[in-house]
Order: C-alpha cells, then structure tokens, then sequence
C-alpha cells in the first residue's frame, strides 16, 4: 500500500530528497573546504564519496515505489505516448472497450440494486425470512413467502433462538390530510418491526411493541423521511398531526431514518402503520388474530452464534407441535386425507435475507442475470476484438519490438510493455464506459413500471459501481492484453530477424480469436432473436378479446371510508352515468383487474355425473352483466349473466356461474358444462350448488403467457368494496377518459380514480419485461455482430496482404482467379465453421437459463438456430468477400515488382 | 594476510544505523561521520548505500525524520529511532549475537580436532 501512497505523492519526496543531499554535500564540501581541499574540488569529491548524486537518487527511489511499480508507471506513460500518436486504432479500442463495460456496469447497477445490495438496517447478515414449507391450508393475500400474524407472535417467544421477530404486509392506503385524497404505499408492521431492524427514528420515534396491542388503540403511523420531505415540506412539527388513512384519523408519531425505506427494495413504503390497525388499514380485513389467514412476510434477527441450521432444528419440533394443535382448533377447515397429510408433513424454512424481502427481485433476478450474462459475453467480445487490433498493431510495431529485443529488453520486459498498452486502453475505456452507464440505465430503467422506477432504482453512478467497473476495465485490460502479450513475449530472437514481416504465428492467434467472436456472436444473436420472438409471439397471441377502443380504471370507495353497500352503491352510480353519456358503446365492472398477474383463485369442487376437485387451482372473477359483450368476448354455449342471476333477498353467495373452454377441457372431457353444479374450495365440506350456465373462449386473465381454467361468478349482490371498469368508448381514448373523470369526480369529488388507462396500455404494461429482453439483447446481437465482423475483416485484410505476394507468384504461374478467391475465403470458411462449432453445444446449455422467459418457441428451436448461423455466415462470408476479392485482382507483375 | 578493512556484511548497514541513531538524533552527514569512523576502524562502508537505507528504515516504521533548524542555521534533515526501530535494534543484536555465537562454537569445534 505504502508504495501506491508514495505514487501520489512523488514531487514532494523528490523535493525532499533534493534537499537532503544537498545538505550532505554542502556538509562535506564545508568540512573538506576546512581540511585544506580548494572549494571547486571540495563538491565534487564530496559527491564522488556518495557514489554520484543520480545514482544515489534512484536507488531511493526505488525504495519508494518498489521496483515493478516504477517501471510499470513508465510502462504506462509510454504507451500513452505511443496511443497517442496513434489515435484512430486508439478510439476504436477504447470505444469498443466503453461499449463492453457501460453496459456491463449499466446491468450491474440494477442488479446490485435489486437483487445484491443489503438493506440499510443493524447487521442485516443476521436477518433471515421464515417461511412455511408444505400445504398450510390457509387461504391469503399478498405475493410470496406469506405467513400469519398469530405465527409471527408465536415465533417472538422463541427469544433463544432470535433476538427479534418481525412481521409486514405491503399494501395501498388512501391518504389524506383533510383535503385531496391520494392513494399511498405503505407498510403494516408488526411493533417490534423499527427494533429488530434496528431502525431509529429522524424525528419523534418510531413503532414500538406498545403498539402491538391491543387492536385499534394505537391509531398511529411512522413517515417515511422522503415522504416526509415531499408531503409536509419537512415540516419540523409534523410530530403529532393527524392524518387520515382509508379516511381514518391517525396521528403522525415520527419520522423514520432517513436512508430506510423498508424491506422490499420493489415497494417503497410511504409510511408505516401498526397491525394492530389492519382493520382500518385494509378495508375488510378483521383476520388478523386468525392463524389460517396468511398474508405477511416474517423476518427473524438470529442471536450472535446462532446458525441457520441450528435454529431450524430447534424450531422445527415447536413447528410440529403447533401443526398438531391447529388441527385440532375449532375452525379449522374439514379437508380430505391427503391434504391432512400434507399440511402434516410442513416444515420451517429458514433463508439467509440481508437484502430484505421482495417481490420485484423474485420477478426480475432471471432476467436480470439474463441481460447481465448477455453483457459479460458482450464485454468478453470487446476484449477479443481489441486483443485483435492489439496483435495487428504488434504486427506493424514488429520493427520496434525487435529493436528492442536487440537492445537487450527481456521478452517479459516487451509483454509486459504490451499489457501496459492493453490495461491503460481499457482504464480510458471504463472511463468513458461509466460516463455512458447512466444513460443505459436510464433506459433501462424506463422499461419497468413506473412506480418501481420512480422510488426504487436510481440511475446514478456510486462508490460500488465505480469499484464495479474499475474492476471489470482491469480485468479487460488484461483479458485483452495477454494474448497480445504472450505473442510477443513468443518468437525467438533468430527466428524473427530471419522473418520477412508479420509473424505466421501472430495470423493463426488472430484466426482463433475471430472464431471466438464468431462464437459468442452466434449465442448472442440468437438469444437476441430468441427473445424477439417470444415478444411477437405473445403480441400475436394477444388476450383473446377485442382491445380496441378498450379503457379501463378503478376506483376503491371502501378506502375512502364507504361501507360495502355503500361503495356498491356508488359503483352502480358510477357505471349508470357512463352508460347514459355519450362516450360508450358498452361498459361493465369487474372485482379483480384484467393482466396484472394477479387473481382471485382457489380450488373449486364440481359435481356432473361424478363429484371431482379440480387438481390446481381455477381462476377466478365476478363480474357484472354485460361484461362479455364489452371485452367482445364469444359466448359459446348458454348465456351471458342478466339480471336473474343476481342473488334473492336474504342469500348470499351467487347461483350461477360460467366458465371457460380450458375448464371444461380439463375437468369436463369437453362435455357440455351447462346443468353441471360446483362451488368454490374444496373437502368434504364443499357443498357444490351453483349451477353453470354459460360458456365462453378463453382469454388471458392474469397475464399473456397463461392458459388457465376459470370461473366467473355474478356481481351483482351489492357487496363490493371497490370495482375495476371496462369502457369500450365510442370516441377517442382520451375522450372517454375526460368524460369518466368528471362522472367520477360528481359522484364523489373525494374519491380517488386509478389505473385509468387504455387496456393496450395495461398489455404494454404487462410485457414490459419481455419488451426489455428482446429490445436489450437485440442492441447487444447487433453490436456483437459488427465487432466481429470488423474483426474478421481486418484479419482477412491482414492475411490478404501478407500473401499478396504469394497469390501474385500463383497467378502468374496460371492459377484462376476463382482458385485465387477461394484460397482466401476458404480461411474465412474455416474460422466461421469453428466459431459455430463451439457455439452450437453452447447454446443447448445456455438455453436452460433462459427457457422461463421464452414463449412459443424453445431455447433450441432449430429454425431459429440455424437461421442465426446462416445470417452470421452470410454476413461473416459478405465481411471475407471484400479482402478476397482484392486478392484475385491481384496484377501479377504489379506484386513481383513491389519487392 | 587478510585486509585490515572488509567489506561489511550484507543487512548488517541497517543495524549499524540503528545503533548510531539509538545513542542520538542525527541528520544524514553525521550518521555518515560516523559511518567514516567505525570504517577507517574495521569495517569498509560505501556512502552511496546510506541515503536508500535511511529511507528504507523510515519507510518501514523505524525511523522518523524532521526538517530541524541546526547549529550552522540551516535545516537539515534529523533522523530518529521510533519505539519500533528501538525493538527492532534489540531483535538484530539478539540474533546477531545468536549468529556469532553459533559460528565461534562451529570454528572452535573445528580447532579441537
């Protein structure tokens, strides 16, 4: 270390050092001077005594820095000089460089944001996720991993084990100050949240176990710090102030630290409410003390010394014991057997979450490793094709390097001269690269919702990305130099003075590093247009209704403190007043949104000439009359819902129901549905009796890619906390969308409208992902095959003109031009046919990486892959024909006279 | 007949420093005196390696220097002996002395036969 330090500061050593001898010498000079010897001689001895002044400099200089470190420091500054006089082979280098490792950087930024980097919290190396393992016969809401809060409760005793157990459901609040409404992010935590993270608070305190319980007595909620900026301006005494969630009055009790912001890097929470508020929280919801409701994530702070098997073993009898126990609860669902079984056999699973927990990571981490895979390829592909112009290059410098072999420079002297170059091309390289990364990931960040994008991910350079990308330069550097290095570091002395020009051992490692990149082009092209199609696919495929004209958008009245009779009202007001405006063809209602990857779905029992279960669960949905029609959906069989099918005075639940062509396929044998009885859930308990009284084709619900059974049930039982609208609007998109706001806003100025957009939009929306694969990888396909295809060429160019001479002798001696053309295309030939050779295995084990995110066509599809192997050898063969070409026009007298 | 002057041992240049220095401060012309001294003496020091020991020594944490006026006005560099390099002179002298020592008892064996 200490030698770098001395690097920085070398003109005050030097000055230093300066001084010093002068000192000695005039010393000297004195004392000789006094001794009798004349004052001219008396310096001169005094130096000569020291063994001369220079070499006493650089002996001291070398204690500094350490031999290796100077001459590599003088390496550098002479190939700066030597890059310097040649500067179009340098841009090319350095460009090509900055292509590789921007985009390296730009993919590992977001990768480092999502997927690696800690949450800001105490030790988070201590904090794990626990999770149950089995059937926990529950029913639930949320996204992964989900647990109870009884469970969470349960596992705050086991203080032995833990040192705190926390649990946090993400969800959406509406909130107000007093005026406009707004829907919000926020947090349910249970009270010992803030502690075991060890999270303090910027202002007033946060959440503590007082407000754990009991219910609804700690009406308070915790800012988030940007929310506190951005909503009361930072306001010192925001400590206090009331606010009102879901139209509920709550009271600000602090402010959070200011670099947390939550668990899950995918959903930053605006602020942090209490479970013991959930009631309020989530209009509804009153399961909170029930232990088959699942819908939190549980965190556990593990003790010092603890480890992760260790506390599993010692949970996993408590676990069994309490399955034993829950079994046997009053409530607990009737269910067969084999369920029994199952729920029996759960266990406790334990993972390691320093980076808390996410749904976005689990739905991005594959293509994220995908897209950055993708970059390394594309980085190891710059580094061949500079290694390429670094040989060419050490082709041209032959003359320089001998000579300085013949001055007696050592070969590991000249490679290491060599990788000098190579490693300084790379720094300028990364310099630029890091300069470009924020406007990759910009665009990167752009192909992702824009709720994540806005709070999550951020498109700026830091401390790790700049550690990040000087690593990969150098790494390049070297990757790119060693070959160039070895080369020249290769050929003896003798050999080399005997030699024309150029070296055939230099041509046939440029050869090998052309088939390289022909290598990595070919997986990257066709991962490129693997991805492609998978995008045209699903677009091709589409929802399977009509999407034109289509606009959508919700409304949530129970947020805003409406009861369920009262929101339905509202609702039915809502949908009266589109219905008697002039903007719609037709509009209908539904409970769960259409392609957000969410559903309604649970198991369903049917009863035709045999009672079954269905084997996975069905898909589920209510909606209102009319909705078929407006998604121009075809009824098959039956009918559509009208108005006898919405539930008698005094009973509850629907009597009818239909349901799609997948669900009679797989659980009808494509019989007529129609007559047939069923009911939702499962055991012996489910009592099927409602009746199937409609057909339809299938669409997409969840999302594109699906192929699912589903249901639909009536909604019509005035009991709706909220409704998602499907417009098809006569006029334009933004017409209609003017319109239903001032409907919405006169039914209720307060209420809140979201999502309102067009249903393309939400299909755009929902392939965002794919979008960003192909259009990413497509890029890097592209660039893959113009580096290697300039690299080709300029091998080709190379060897024509070595053989120039050659070609010229055979033409002479009457070889056909065409023998003269297919003596250098046949090299060509050679390189493409090895770089597809290694590519080819190599892509049947890449494409198990990214079989999860392709659609309609497989990872081998041989139409694909043969297709990218033509398009690169064309390309490879057109980028060869230009050298070629040339040789065969070779004049035999002009060659033979050149020499 | 051997020369009254050898040359000096390899590494032993850095322990004569230490030693010069652990009796008092003194910039690079002194210890170099000094040097002249123990060489007219016994021992053949050459000059040039003095000033790349003195920095090796400093750099290792041994040595400390400082401009410091002297008494002909100007400011010269004075070195030394940081608790450390005292340490280090005590190592060197131990194994030093371990080191004659085993050599006399090799030599004084070899008499005996």
């Amino acid at each position: 270390m200490m030698p770098l330090l001395n690097w920085f500061r070398r003109n005050r050593l030097e000055n230093d050092l300066e001084r010093e001898l002068r000192d000695h010498v005039d010393r000297r000079a004195a004392d000789l001077v006094r001794s009798g010897v004349p004052e001219l001689d008396a310096r001169r001895r005094a130096a000569f005594e020291l063994g001369g002044l220079a070499q006493v400099r650089e002996e001291v200089r070398d204690v500094w820095l350490t031999r290796w470190l100077r001459d590599f420091a003088y390496d550098l500054r002479f190939s700066a000089r030597s890059l310097r006089r040649s500067p179009s082979f340098t841009a090319t280098a350095v460009l090509s460089l900055a292509l590789g490792i921007g985009a390296t950087s730009a993919i590992y930024s977001l990768v480092d944001q999502v997927i690696l980097r800690v949450i800001p919290v105490r030790e988070p190396e201590r904090l794990v996720l626990i999770d149950w393992k089995g059937d926990p016969v529950a029913s639930g809401f949320g996204s992964w991993n989900l647990m109870s809060y009884p469970i969470c409760r349960d596992l705050q005793q086991h203080d032995r084990i833990f040192e705190g157990v926390l649990c946090r459901a993400a969800t959406t609040v509406t909130f107000s100050t007093g005026g406009e409404h707004q829907p919000v992010a926020a947090e349910i935590v249970s009270g010992t949240y803030f502690h075991v993270l060890g999270v303090g608070a910027a202002l007033g305190r946060v959440l503590g176990s007082d407000d754990d319980q009991p219910p609804r007595e700690s009406p308070v909620v915790v800012l988030s710090h940007d929310f506190w900026k951005s909503q009361f301006a930072a306001a010192s005494d925001v400590v206090g102030r009331k606010v009102l969630i879901n139209q509920y009055p709550m009271t600000v009790v602090g402010v959070a630290a200011q670099s947390f912001r939550g668990v899950d890097v995918g959903e930053v929470p605006s602020l942090w409410i209490p479970a013991s508020m959930s009631a309020q929280t989530i209009p509804g919801f009153s399961e909170l003390l029930d232990r088959r409701t699942r819908w939190m994530q549980v965190l556990g702070r593990l003790r010092p010394g603890v480890t992760l098997d260790g506390a599993r073993a010692e949970l996993q009898p408590w676990f069994k014991a309490m399955l034993d126990e829950d079994i046997g609860r009053p409530g607990f669902p009737k269910i067969t057997a084999g369920r029994r079984q199952r729920f029996l056999a759960s266990t406790i699973a334990l993972t390691p979450a320093p980076q808390g927990h996410s749904a976005l990571r689990r739905r991005l981490s594959e293509p994220l490793w995908v897209l950055f895979s993708a970059t390394a390829v594309l980085l190891g592909l710059a580094c061949l094709n500079v290694a390429g112009l670094l040989l060419a290059r050490g082709s041209a410098r032959d003359r320089e390097i001998r000579t300085r072999r013949a001055l007696g420079a050592s070969r590991g002297r000249i490679g290491r001269q060599l990788l000098a170059d190579s490693v300084l091309l790379a720094l300028a390289g990364g310099l630029v690269g890091v300069a470009l990364a924020p406007v990759a990931m910009q665009t990167l960040i752009a192909f992702l919702p824009g709720a994540i994008a806005g709070h999550a991910l951020h498109a700026t350079v830091d401390a790790r990305l700049m550690l990040f990308a000087f690593l990969v330069s150098l790494a390049a550097g070297i990757l790119s130099g060693v070959a160039p290095a070895f080369q020249a570091g290769g050929h003896s002395l003798v050999a080399s003075l005997g030699e024309r020009s150029g070296t055939a051992s230099g041509v046939r490692l440029r050869k090998v590093i052309v088939a390289a990149q022909m290598a990595l082009s070919l997986v990257l092209v066709t991962g490129a247009v693997l991805f492609a199609r998978t995008l045209t696919e699903l677009m091709a495929k589409g929802p399977g209704f009509d999407t034109s004209s289509l606009v959508s958008f919700a409304v949530h009245p129970i947020r805003s403190g409406y009861s369920s009779a009262q929101a339905s009202a509202l609702i039915g007001r809502i949908q009266e007043g589109i219905r008697t405006s002039a903007i719609a063809d037709a509009s209908a209602v539904v409970r769960f949104p259409l392609l957000t990857g969410g559903s309604w779905n649970n198991q369903m029992t049917i009863q035709a000439d045999r009672r079954i279960t269905t084997d996975r669960e069905v898909n589920m949905n209510a909606v209102t009359p009319g909705f078929f029609d407006t998604l121009g959906i075809r009824i098959v069989a039956g009918r559509g819902f009208d108005e006898r099918d919405a539930a008698p005075v005094g009973e509850a639940g629907p009597r009818t129901t239909i349901v799609n062509e997948a669900f009679v396929r797989r659980y009808l044998d494509g019989r007529s549905p129609l007559g047939a009885l069923v009911c939702v859930g499962s055991g012996p308990d489910a009592r099927p009796d409602v009746e199937i009284v409609g057909l339809v084709t299938d669409f997409s619900y969840r999302g594109l890619r699906e192929e699912s059974e589903q249901a639909f049930f009536p909604m019509l039982d005035g009991r709706e906390p909220g409704g998602i609208f499907y417009v098809k609007a006569r006029s334009t998109p933004e017409q209609a969308a003017q319109v239903i706001r001032s409907i919405v806003h006169d039914a209720d100025p307060a209420l809140p409208i979201s999502d309102l957009r067009t249903v393309d939009e939400q299909i755009s929306r929902s392939l965002n992902t794919e979008r960003m694969l192909a259009t990413i990888s497509g890029g890097f396909g592209v660039l893959a095959l113009a580096l290697s295809l300039v690299g080709l060429y300029g091998v080709m160019a190379f060897v024509v003109a070595q053989r120039t001479r050659e070609i010229g002798i055979r033409i002479a001696l009457g070889a056909r031009r065409s023998a003269a053309l297919w003596l250098v295309l046949r090299d060509a030939v050679v390189m493409i046919a090895a770089g597809a050779a290694v590519a080819l295995p190599c892509l049947g084990a890449l494409g198990r990486l990214v079989e999860s995110q392709l659609f309609g066509v497989t990872a081998t599809d041989p139409i694909t892959v043969a297709g990218t192997t033509l398009l690169l050898a064309a390309s490879a063969l057109a980028a060869a024909f230009v050298p070629a070409y040339a040789a065969s026009t070779v004049s035999p007298t002009d060659t033979l006279r050149a020499d | 007949m051997p020369s009254p002057r050898f040359p000096i041992p390899q590494g032993t240049l850095d322990m004569l420093i230490l030693q010069i220095l652990s009796l008092e401060p003194s910039h690079g012309y002194g210890i170099a005196q000094r040097l002249e001294q123990i060489s007219q003496a016994v021992v053949q020091v050459n000059q040039g390696s003095l000033y790349p020991a003195l920095h090796r020594l400093e750099q290792k944490g041994w040595l400390t220097a400082e401009w410091k006026p002297s008494d002909t006005g100007r400011e010269s560099k004075v070195y030394s002996l940081t608790r450390t390099g005292r340490k280090q002179l005590g190592v060197e002298k131990d194994s030093w002395a371990r080191l004659a020592g085993a050599v006399k008892l090799i030599f004084d064996e070899g008499n005996r036969t």
